[in-house]
């Protein structure tokens, strides 16, 4: 499974074996959570790290990404006279895309490096092949366990993130630039749907960038070379690797949902 | 990582809560959650000679309240006409068989929507009923149309006069543009022509001669009909005792305000330094007309 550099013309088809191992590797871990079951307190655990100790970068993030975007769609709809919109287009553009992306991104950068370099480490220190040798299965002690948190924890994050936003825009608009209370709300209110914004922008988004961010993290993890060496590569690989599936997904996502 | 167990589940716990309950701030305050109607509703058809830019789930509302919304909209099968089904919240069951449902516009540039004004009748529409009248969306076009057109049901009433007026910009005004006076059309351009000796722009009005008693010192001023409207020239009655007769000019007038020039002034406070041509010969045909 290990990665092998990539020779001559060989990128491409390296690529291939890359993704092809990694969609065998999802089917394994599906196939695991059965048996994982056994290990609830484990998924638990996981959340509690991968979803609770994220939630300090998510919020402040959150609360950030509504300011400036308030700030800057103030000037901008200030010249037409628009500002009353603002709220409404800070809404909208979190809950549809700012949203689940950047929580994705800074999810793959907060957890998912830290599964890859612990998985790695388990691998380099054998810690893999000891719980073979105890009949632990690895897939649903390890990695089935971690895949079920951060799918269930990016949702999460996700919503978190976007009402730190709105509250953020809220605080910048509102308090700060004199955008009347009751409009902001109001406007907001009557675009934003429940359907086609929260469930299909914040949720369904966020639950398939989750799968992906956290599928690539232990499956590199699981393929790393066993060395501090290959470690180091299987994090840089995770964030490189996650962020453009992030990226790409989300306008596929984004052309089969609107 | 290495926390105790007690201290990881509260914490994930916590996260868990704050999780939900941010999704449900984001579904209850900031959606149109409460605007989905929710609990027992009944259906109505409605047929219309034109939907215009209606759209399925788009609101039903009986005294600009919200009572429902459009279910579907589909076309009767060998007609011209629209059947709209529209979901009515069970409480507003008592709605007048004779009512009408109208599509209106909300705001100028805003989204459809169905709006039932109540009849007199006493019988109640069914559910599953039809509310047999309705008035159709009003396209912009057609309004501009009646609008525009009352310019030219003055002049065939009885003949009119010419009077001559001069600006120096007409704007866009163009031959055929009503003539108003306190907002009501008497007549209309019959042609706008360049003057190549004072360079300015000469036009021809068409007044009907029901309306001969306008002062001879009444001012003539290109107006806008709303912010997107096209132009007319407004007549602010003089003090005069003599009246405009057939072949005189109007001495009071005030040109075209110009859309780009105002914002220009109102946005960036530059001074319009480069004045745009008018555009006065743009139908030099149209002097054919003239006396």
């Amino acid at each position: 499974m290990s990665a092998q550099p990539a020779r001559g013309g060989n990128v491409v088809l390296q690529a291939l074996t890359q993704i092809g191992a990694c969609g065998l590797f999802l089917l394994t871990l599906l196939g695991a959570i059965p048996r994982s079951l056994r290990y609830f307190r484990e998924t638990l655990r996981q959340l509690w790290f991968v979803g609770a100790m994220s939630l300090t970068i998510i919020m402040v993030c959150g609360l950030f990404v509504g300011m400036v975007l308030m700030l800057q769609l103030y000037h901008v709809l200030s010249i037409f006279g628009g500002t009353s919109a603002s709220g409404m287009v800070v809404a909208l553009s979190v809950y549809r895309e700012l949203g689940p992306v950047v929580t994705a991104l800074l999810f793959a950068g907060r957890a998912g490096t830290s599964i890859t370099a612990e998985i790695g480490l388990m691998r380099a220190t054998d810690q893999i092949s000891a719980m073979e040798m105890m009949a632990v299965d690895p897939i649903a002690y390890v990695a089935t366990p971690r895949f079920l948190a951060g799918l269930i924890a990016m949702p999460l994050l996700c919503c978190v993130f976007c009402a730190l936003a709105v509250f953020g825009g809220h605080l910048v608009g509102v308090t700060w630039l004199g955008i009347d209370n009751g409009t902001f709300w109001s406007n907001m209110t009557a675009v934003v749907d429940l359907r086609t914004d929260i469930v299909n922008g914040v949720l369904l988004k966020s639950l398939a960038f989750g799968a992906v961010v956290t599928l690539i993290a232990v499956y590199q993890g699981f393929a790393t070379e066993a060395t501090s060496e290959g470690v180091a590569y299987a994090t840089t690989r995770t964030v490189v690797a996650s962020s453009i599936a992030i990226l790409a997904l989300d306008f596929v996502l984004t052309a089969f949902l609107m | 990582m290495s926390q105790p167990r007690s201290s990881y589940a509260i914490g994930t716990g916590l996260f868990i809560v704050l999780g939900f309950a941010a999704l449900a701030y984001l579904a209850t305050q900031t959606t149109s959650v409460a605007n989905v109607h929710q609990g027992a509703s009944y259906t109505v058809d409605a047929r219309f000679a034109n939907i215009g830019q209606l759209k399925e789930r788009a609101p039903v509302k009986i005294a600009g309240v919200r009572v429902g919304q459009v279910q579907s909209i589909t076309l009767l099968p060998g007609q011209e006409v629209a059947d709209v089904r529209l979901t009515i919240d069970q409480r507003y069951d008592r709605i007048p068989a004779d009512s009408v449902a109208t599509i209106f516009t909300s705001g100028l540039l805003g989204d459809q929507y169905v709006g039932i004004v109540y009849g007199s009748a006493k019988a109640v529409v069914a559910p599953g009923g039809t509310l047999a009248r309705t008035k159709p969306a009003q396209q912009l076009e057609e309004m501009l149309g009646k609008f525009f057109g009352a310019g030219g049901v003055a002049d065939n009433l009885g003949g009119s006069y010419l009077v001559t007026a001069r600006f120096t910009n007409v704007g866009t005004l163009s031959p055929g543009a009503p003539v108003k006076m306190a907002g009501v059309a008497i007549g209309s351009v019959q042609s706008v022509v360049a003057d190549p000796q004072k360079l300015d722009a000469r036009v021809t009005l068409a007044i009907d001669k029901r309306y001969n008693a306008i002062p001879d010192d009444s001012a003539a001023a290109v107006f806008t009909s709303g912010l997107i409207g096209t132009q007319y020239v407004a007549i602010q009655p003089g003090g005069s005792p003599d009246a405009l007769k057939d072949g005189d000019e109007m001495v009071l007038t005030q040109s075209a305000m110009q859309l780009e020039d105002l914002i220009g002034k109102f946005l960036v406070n530059g001074s319009p330094a480069d004045k745009k041509p008018a555009a006065a010969d743009k139908s030099p045909d149209a002097s054919a007309g003239k006396p």
